[in-house]
């Protein structure tokens, strides 16, 4: 599903060249579900961005699904984006002058499909949000915020949902509960999982961990 | 197409106040330019049409002889309103007296434009009525009915036939100067001339044809009629028959231009302000659309079709908006406008809805597609993206935008490129002094207390905002200190051209042995006058061996210039000084004590026209007779200033050979109008032309026009309050989240609110000084260039610019940004 060959990011900053990844080979497979460790400011960020065709390599190549993403412009990634992808963040990340079932209906809205409020309302019940759907995000407490933007994730289809620590945010039990939340739809719609995670006890709960150093890709376990 | 999701953003960023100020921007765009558009236009329209009352015509061809029917004809064919007047000196009649009058003879339908007034009786005030005399009746002059010795009611004779005075005549529209308007109006109708056998094969008539119609009608007439008419014909509408009205007009035409001008170029301003906080605020959700699989043309397609939208509605509005202004105006200044103005039309309309959209396209549009380019990423790092927000392209869609509408207003290449250029200069010379005045201040803050420091430390922490702030407050307030000044200089200029006492009756045909008794009889009724000239009929016959007459020829055929020919008869005159008014501009003025070889000095239009220089060899024929003289001097004549001038003036003692009659101007008070019989009884041969009513006239239209400057002055003054409150509404963002910060480290309302204000008038105070230098530059430039205005050094401007700038910055921005002191600090902190 996912694959890179030597995949490199090198950045401009005012202290002259910085390279935040230096040459990641690494293989993700349909279905499968991958967390992404590593200490503050190792790369996993830039990683993710990378795999999702959000942010453009220096160096090597991605492939997603059938398409190799260093061949295509701005234009065709965000098709691809749009597609395939999915994103939770950890910061949310929803538009605050849309309601919660606005926010989720978005992807399909993009796509122009019709059946978007249908989808989006089915998504919001399934989150536990069924009665909140007119409520703006501003209204909404973290943890509920997040599982809009989990909805909305799931709403356009997508067959890879990226996370980047998407319970930073949150208390330990409301971020247990966004878990749980991720891993059921993640089953449920047959999604490959790529999760990047400070937390030990989430990672183990991912089919297998992928540890970055420096840059560096350091183990592959499982 | 993302027509739903737009109407959805739309409506969603409307309720959320996203666009409000944008809104209000393209509505006041669209406000502005309907209301003064419309206005102008209808104002235009009511001053030329009040103007050619002075024609009772929009069209006149005057000649001396009966013009070719053909002419008529076609202007019948054409849809023209037509009249007819003949104008004759003849002696009228009573039962026991005589008096030589200025008989004019109408048509039915006379006046096409403008109105008579009549009384019942001499002396009294009359009552408008849009028609001249019946068949079979004669009105006249008051003064006239003293001096035959009769009263309405009594028969007078013209030539043979006999006819009531039914009506005293107070005024007519078309009564301008001229010497067939010459002694006292007999007006009679058209029908009965030729009852009274006065006018015969040979006899001095002057016949004037006068047509009213739509303007292109009367432009096609007036170029097919052009070449038909002889030397002895001309036409002309009101802007040639009236030369100082024409030149106000034209003025005052440019100024609501201008004013216009600056009115969308400040608009402008606020749109592109409003749009580009629009889109600084809205990079964040687009990186989110893109995440989402939105990509570029998707992303142009959603805010295209808003702004589409969104202009839409606001040129809806902002016309609706400037329709009813205009007419609320018109209805509270009715009282003041003694003209009726016509009624609206759409054109106006329409072009205040294409303004919007232009302003739409060139302000807000590119720093809207530059959302398009925005990167994903930010959503996981926002600083990216940020520093894209003006490149070249917004300035060439800005810049195109501006000297397209500039030059669409104006109409006027030159116009545009002075006032864009002089506006590129000005903003790049104002922001290298704003950068050095944001330093000083910066200094002088810190010896000051704390909210000063806290104040100027800030405007020195956003340096480039401040700049571009400390521009965008200081052209504004360039604009309105320009229009100001232009509009004072106009004004001044239209009052001193005719002063309250410019002479009002023009007194000719003075015999010199009058001249000494004439002098007494106006010091003792305390009557101001101007010297008497003398004055004789001559013209040049040759220039330097060359006939005169193959000279205007060629002159004709070759440059097609109208100006005044060298053959022309002119009224002469000598003098030892040189008139009031009138400056030497090539040559030298004679001494006082000249004698010797004949000298001229010659009018600059006369000469520029001719191609006369100083030194060149004239022979005059006067009276039969052929007088040799040298071009001694070019002078510049003040026309309008109804004292007598001339276009030829000898040196002394060079038409001493020839027998002239005297003339000169003098002035009446309403009430002194009985003087002039007095005066011609004495003096029977001489001749007086009353343009009392003409000059009344023009000071009308010019009080007219004089408050349609300030309303523009006014409307324009609301656009550019506007731009200062959008510049300042631009700002809040950064100063919310300034004085949010401050006040959770515990700063107090006060010192906040302290340092707010001090901010806002130090900005408005560098913003003045910014304005007065660059207005002073500017206003010379339009003075010299387009309004042909003297200039002088305005210091009002240097007290009034910062003064303006420092109080009405200061306030505004306080009240704008109060908000900021009364937000508590978590909510705004919350929004970061
Ligand atoms: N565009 C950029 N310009 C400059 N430096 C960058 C840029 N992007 C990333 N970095 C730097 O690269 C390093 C890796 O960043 P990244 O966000 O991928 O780390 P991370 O592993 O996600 O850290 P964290 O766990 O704290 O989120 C950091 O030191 C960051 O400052
Ligand atoms: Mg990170």
């Amino acid at each position: 599903m996912i694959k890179t060959v030597d995949l490199g990011k090198t950045v401009q900053t005012s202290e002259g060249q910085l390279t935040i990844l230096k040459g990641i080979n690494l293989e993700i497979k349909k279905s499968e579900s991958v967390a992404i460790v590593g200490a503050s400011g190792s790369g996993k960020t830039t990683l993710l961005s990378l795999l999702a065709g959000l942010d453009t390599p220096t160096r090597g190549q991605i492939f997603l699904g059938d398409h190799e993403l260093n061949d295509l412009d701005e234009e065709q990634r965000a098709r691809v984006r749009g597609e395939m992808v999915g994103f939770v963040f950890q910061t949310f990340q929803l538009l605050s002058s849309l309601t919660a079932m606005e926010n989720v209906m978005l992807p399909a809205e993009l796509r122009n499909d019709p059946d978007a409020e249908e989808k989006a309302r089915e998504l919001m019940h399934r989150v536990g949000l069924g009665h909140r759907i007119r409520h703006y995000p501003r209204q909404l407490s973290g943890g509920e915020q997040q599982r809009v933007a989990i909805a909305r994730a799931f709403a356009s289809s997508a067959a890879v949902l990226f996370a980047d620590e998407p319970t930073g945010n949150l208390d330990t039990k409301t971020g247990g509960h966004i878990i749980d939340l991720i891993f059921d739809l993640n089953a449920e719609f047959g999604t490959t999982l790529v999760l990047v995670t400070h937390d030990a006890h989430l990672a183990d709960r991912c089919g297998r961990s992928i540890l970055i150093e420096s840059g560096e890709l350091v183990v592959e376990g499982g | 197409m993302h027509f739903t999701l737009a109407a959805k953003f739309l409506w969603r960023d409307w309720r959320a106040g996203e666009l409000t100020l944008l809104l209000w921007a393209l509505i006041i765009a669209v406000g502005t330019v309907t209301t003064i558009t419309l206005f102008v236009d209808r104002l235009q329209q009511a001053l030329l049409n009040e103007s050619s009352t002075f024609l009772a015509a929009d069209r006149v061809i005057a000649s001396s002889d009966p013009i070719d029917p053909d002419i008529l004809a076609r202007a019948e064919a054409l849809g023209l309103k037509q009249a007819q007047t003949l104008s004759f000196l003849s002696m009228a009649f009573s039962e026991d007296r005589a008096q030589l009058a200025s008989v004019k003879a109408v048509s039915d339908s006379y006046p096409l434009r403008g109105t008579l007034i009549v009384a019942d009786a001499a002396f009294v005030r009359g009552t408008p009525i849009t028609r001249g005399p019946g068949r079979g009746e004669v009105w006249m002059e008051s003064r006239l009915l003293p001096s035959l010795g009769v009263e309405t009611g009594d028969l007078v004779d013209i030539g043979v036939a006999s006819f009531p005075i039914v009506k005293v005549l107070v005024k007519e529209p078309d009564r301008g100067g001229g010497f067939n308007s010459a002694g006292p109006r007999v007006l009679m109708n058209l029908a009965d001339v030729a009852a009274t056998e006065v006018v015969q094969p040979g006899s001095r008539i002057s016949y004037r044809y006068l047509f009213a119609g739509d303007p292109d009608t009367l432009g096609e007439f007036e170029d097919w009629v052009k070449p038909k008419l002889g030397l002895e014909g001309r036409i002309f509408g009101v802007k040639e028959g009236t030369a100082g009205i024409g030149s106000a007009l034209e003025r005052a035409e440019r100024f609501m231009l201008l004013g216009g001008l600056l009115g969308v170029i400040l608009a402008g301003v606020a749109i592109a302000l409003a749009a580009q906080r629009y889109a600084l605020r809205h990079y964040d959700h687009v990186a989110i659309l893109k995440t989402l699989g939105a990509t570029p043309d998707s992303i142009d397609s959603i805010f295209v079709v808003m702004f589409v939208l969104l202009g839409t509605l606001a040129t809806m509005l902002g016309s609706g908006i400037g329709y009813f202004a205009q007419t609320a105006a018109v209805q509270i200044l009715a009282p003041l406008i003694p003209i009726e103005l016509p009624a609206p039309g759409m054109q106006p309309v329409w072009l205040g809805m294409v303004t919007g959209f232009i302003c739409l396209l060139s302000f807000a549009l590119p720093p809207l597609l530059k959302l398009r380019k925005t990167d994903p990423v930010r959503v996981i790092r926002r600083e990216i993206g940020d520093a894209s927000i003006a490149d070249r392209s917004t300035y060439l869609f800005a810049i195109v935008g501006t000297i397209g509408l500039m030059w669409w207003y104006s109409q006027d290449l030159w116009l545009t490129t002075l006032v864009f250029t002089g506006g590129v200069v000005a903003i790049l010379a104002l922001s290298i002094v704003a950068y050095f005045l944001l330093r000083s201040g910066r200094i002088v803050g810190m010896q000051a207390g704390s909210a000063w420091r806290l104040a100027l430390a800030g405007m020195q922490r956003r340096g480039r905002e401040n700049t571009m702030q400390i521009l965008i407050f200081g052209l504004s307030i360039m604009l309105l200190l320009i229009l100001y000044l232009v509009r004072t200089a106009l004004i001044e200029e239209w009052q001193a051209q005719i002063p309250v006492d410019a002479p009002n009756h023009f007194a000719i045909n003075i015999s010199p042995e009058d001249t000494g008794p004439i002098r007494a009889l106006f010091a003792e009724n305390n009557i101001a006058s101007q010297p008497l000239y003398p004055m004789i009929r001559g013209r040049i016959t040759q220039v330097n061996d060359e006939l005169a007459r193959e000279r205007d020829k060629r002159r004709e055929q070759t440059t097609g210039d109208s100006g005044p020919g060298a053959s022309s008869g002119r009224n002469l005159t000598w003098s030892a000084t040189l008139p009031d008014d009138n400056r030497v501009i090539a040559g030298k003025w004679w001494s006082s004590e000249h004698t010797g070889e004949a000298q001229v000095s010659l009018e600059e239009d006369l000469a520029r026209s001719n191609r006369l220089k100083v030194g060149d060899r004239l022979i005059f024929s006067i009276q039969g007779r052929e007088l040799i003289a040298q071009v001694g001097s070019i002078r510049t004549v003040a026309w309008d200033n109804m004292r007598p001038n001339f276009y030829i003036i000898f040196s002394p003692g060079a038409l001493d050979d020839f027998p002239s009659t005297y003339m000169t101007s003098f002035y009446l008070e309403k009430d002194q109008k009985l003087f002039l019989n007095e005066l011609l009884s004495r003096y029977p041969t001489m001749t007086v032309l009353e343009v009392d009513a003409l000059i009344e006239q023009i000071q009308t239209i010019i009080s007219q026009v004089t408050l349609a400057i300030e309303l523009i002055l006014g409307l324009i003054m609301i656009a550019g309050s506007l731009v200062l409150l959008a510049s300042i509404q631009a700002s809040m963002d950064e100063r919310f989240k300034q004085h949010a910060i401050l006040r959770t480290l515990g700063a107090g309302r006060k010192l906040v609110l302290g340092s707010l204000a001090i901010e806002f008038c130090a900005l408005g105070f560098f913003a003045g000084v910014l304005a007065a230098i660059g207005s002073e530059i500017t206003v010379y430039a339009l003075e010299t260039e387009i309004f042909q205005l003297d200039y002088h050094v305005n210091p009002v401007v240097w007290i009034m610019g910062p003064v303006v700038g420092t109080v009405l910055i200061g306030a505004l921005g306080t009240i704008a940004t109060r908000k900021v002191v009364n937000t508590s600090p978590t909510t705004v902190l919350r929004g970061l």
